[in-house]
């Protein structure tokens, strides 16, 4: 149990951590993309168009991610699709992450005074112009932090695909120690790898949490 | 002896020197009211008589007692021990420009919490004693409701009661009527004026000049953290001697002139 | 209309699984909750009031678990504790990770709470004369404590769906039954629908109870 066994395969977890960081680049866009758009609509359609929204995310925020991606990943060969492993997975966990994002932005969109709203409609301001001018700045003041929050879950939720056979970080970490059995030194490595993205996306989330507070 | 004893009170925050050395008695039964600009210094200085602030010089004493440190026969300043601070402070009761009830508690609850939690009173004791204190302020009838739903010059009595219920040597007022509405103000300086009358030791800070001519038996007037002019209301409101305390009365003239 | 029949048909064979699985999803959960709030509870005071050491590696040790995928804690544990001539249950692995980083989240939620009541509260109870204890137990905490109930309640709907990663380690909890029927029924979809319904409910459950107990507790003080 010497150290050389993490370094010895150093190279090959850092292949798996190129992975993890393109996946969790795609998830993040994506997933933050999609929640925003059905975010914004949920605030702006009408009674139908909200309980649907309601419905996906409630129906989403209440499965674990796992068993979202297992159904992702047993949906497309059941709808008669034969898609890749990797891209069922990461279409699920883009569907996933995007309810979050969307509760975010609908609740963020909605604590945003209405007497601001109608201080700008006696000005005469059209509705678009609202939101773009008056609710959207002062939305994305409060849906900063737990977005940032999200995204550092995200990141870390990357990993699961592991579980149904995509190749990553956390699969070749796995590898390596079925090899060396040196579980201690690779998986305290490879979460040190986890950390070094994680962490800074971290301590942004706490700044703006404290610049929230003070603004309040 | 006087019931409260300030000799030369110094304090500062970093570089800026708040407290440039007060120096006043207060006898027993006395009451002070204290006026001055915002920022003189007259929070500090009743944060430093119930130890809230730490003071880098001079001493303060209740009843003869040395508040927050003692000085060894080397001339050295040693902070006290917290168990004998915490005790000194028993004797202090404090009143807040900004209620500072308990939220999580009935009025009913407030007022005892001292008596339990500090004296270790027992239950019973604590309640009746604090059931007479509630009467004393009119808000017996409020007993069983939580803070926020009393307005604010209900709060404020409550903050009263439940100070006096530690059965303090002194009491101190800081702006207890700065934050009331004005339809609200009268019922608390009422209460404030019987505890007057019955003899309370108090030190009060406040902005409502008539109510200081009426109740203070001294007035002291305080600007950059020290004391400019003090004397008895009547001739001190009278015959203001300094610039600064003439500018002062003439900012708060339309109070005064009121009564 | 056939979907239907079919897909009722395959849920009843499912269904003596689906419950023993649940049942396992429920046991860890319940073992693994109060693990969590006491092991914050016990990280709290010595993050904040520690020394300058205990501070430090208390903060080190939040800081780690909250920025590491919980997967990769629960492999730490199942695969690293024989090294050392442990050899704890998988359920035990599970529940021992699940426990380690949510009482990490949850020491940031304490602290958080208890930052949050004002200062003025502390000058109020201590110019009565409490001491820093007994101001702290009876005026800050149990303000904080009502403070973060919502918060908490939260971080344990998400510790119940973290459950469902003990799978990973070969516990049949309600996935792991999903994956080991997949043979047997020779269904894939079918299965996965009923276990995400059956999660849904449990996590719309709970959350439902825990806004009920805030609002009843909050409404009384305002
Ligand atoms: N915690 C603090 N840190 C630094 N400066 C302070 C603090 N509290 C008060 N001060 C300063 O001390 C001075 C006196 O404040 P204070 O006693 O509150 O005055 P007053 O009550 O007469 O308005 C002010 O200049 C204020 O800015
Ligand atoms: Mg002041």
């Amino acid at each position: 149990m010497m150290p050389n066994v993490l370094i010895n395969n150093l190279p090959y977890l850092l292949k798996g951590a190129l992975v993890t960081l393109e996946l969790s680049v795609v998830v993040l866009i994506a997933g933050n993309l999609l929640g925003l758009v059905i975010g914004i609509v949920a605030t702006s359609v009408g009674r139908i168009g909200q309980s649907l929204i309601t419905a996906y995310i409630f129906v989403l925020r209440g499965i674990p991610i796992l068993v979202i991606m297992l159904l992702g990943y047993y949906a497309f060969p059941a709808l008669g699709y034969r898609v890749p492993a990797y891209v069922a997975v990461g279409v699920a966990q883009i569907i996933y992450v995007s309810a979050f994002v969307a509760e975010i932005v609908r609740s963020a969109i909605l604590s945003v005074p209405s007497g601001q709203i109608a201080a700008a409609r006696s000005l005469g301001m059209r509705r678009f112009s609202i939101l773009k001018e008056i609710v959207l700045p002062q939305a994305t003041r409060i849906a900063i932090p737990p977005l940032l929050n999200n995204s550092l879950t995200a990141i870390k939720q990357t990993s699961y695909v592991s579980v149904v056979g995509v190749w990553e970080l956390t699969y070749a970490a796995r590898e390596v120690v079925e090899r060396t059995l040196a579980s201690f030194q690779i998986f305290l490595g490879v979460m040190a790898i986890y950390f070094i993205i994680c962490y800074p996306l971290s301590l942004l989330a706490r700044r703006w949490e404290r610049r929230a507070a003070v603004v309040q | 002896m006087p019931m409260i004893e300030i000799r030369d009170l110094r304090k500062s925050y970093a570089e800026l020197e708040v407290l440039k050395g007060i120096s006043f008695d207060v006898e027993k039964g006395e009451v002070v009211v204290v006026l001055g600009p915002s920022g003189s210094g007259k929070s500090t200085m009743l944060r430093c008589i119930n130890l809230l602030e730490e003071f880098q010089g001079g001493g303060i004493r209740i009843d003869g007692e040395a508040i927050g440190y003692t000085t060894t026969e080397g001339g050295k300043r040693r902070r006290r021990k917290e168990a004998e601070n915490a005790k000194l402070r028993e004797q202090v009761g404090m009143v807040f420009q900004s209620f500072n009830l308990f939220p999580h508690r009935t009025v009913l609850q407030n007022v005892m919490m001292g008596p339990l939690k500090v004296k270790g009173i027992a239950r019973r004791e604590a309640e009746a004693l604090a059931r007479d204190l509630l009467k004393k302020v009119g808000l017996l009838d409020k007993a069983d409701q939580y803070p926020a739903r009393l307005s604010g010059g209900q709060q404020q009595r409550v903050g009263i009661a439940r100070a006096l219920a530690m059965q303090p040597k002194v009491m101190l007022f800081d702006e207890v009527t700065s934050a009331l509405d004005p339809e609200l103000v009268g019922e608390v300086l009422r209460v404030m004026r019987q505890l007057a009358q019955e003899g309370m030791t108090m030190i009060i800070v406040t902005h409502e000049i008539h109510f200081a001519r009426d109740v203070g038996d001294r007035i002291i007037f305080m600007d950059h953290g020290a004391i400019v002019e003090e004397g008895p209301p009547a001739n001190i409101l009278a015959n203001p001697k300094s610039d600064r305390f003439k500018q002062f009365l003439r900012r708060y003239q339309g109070d005064y002139l009121d009564t | 209309m056939d979907f239907l029949v079919n897909l009722l048909a395959i849920w009843a064979r499912l269904y003596p699984s689906l419950v023993s699985g649940f049942a396992v999803t429920i046991s860890v959960a319940l073992a693994a909750i109060p693990l969590a709030l006491l092991g914050a509870l016990l990280l709290t005071p010595l993050r904040m009031w520690g020394g300058s050491i205990i501070h430090a590696v208390t903060g080190a040790y939040i800081e780690f678990m909250r920025n590491t995928p919980l997967l990769l804690q629960i492999y730490l544990i199942y695969f690293g504790l024989p090294l050392l001539g442990l050899y704890p249950s998988e359920f035990m692995c599970g529940v021992i990770g699940i426990a380690m980083q949510h009482a990490a989240f949850l020491a940031e939620i304490y602290r958080g709470g208890i930052e949050s009541i004002s200062q003025r509260q502390w000058d109020a109870a201590r110019a009565m004369g409490m001491t820093w204890a007994t101001a702290l137990r009876n005026v800050i905490l149990p303000q904080a404590g009502l403070r973060i109930l919502g918060p908490i309640g939260n971080q344990l709907i998400i510790l119940v769906k973290d459950t469902s990663l003990v799978s990973a380690i070969g516990v049949v909890d309600l996935t792991m039954v999903g994956k080991v029927s997949i043979e047997r029924l020779a269904v894939t979809l079918e299965i996965f629908l009923a276990i995400a319904l059956i999660y849904l409910a449990l996590t719309g459950a709970l959350g439902a109870v825990l806004r009920i107990i805030e609002r009843r507790v909050l409404e009384r003080i305002g």
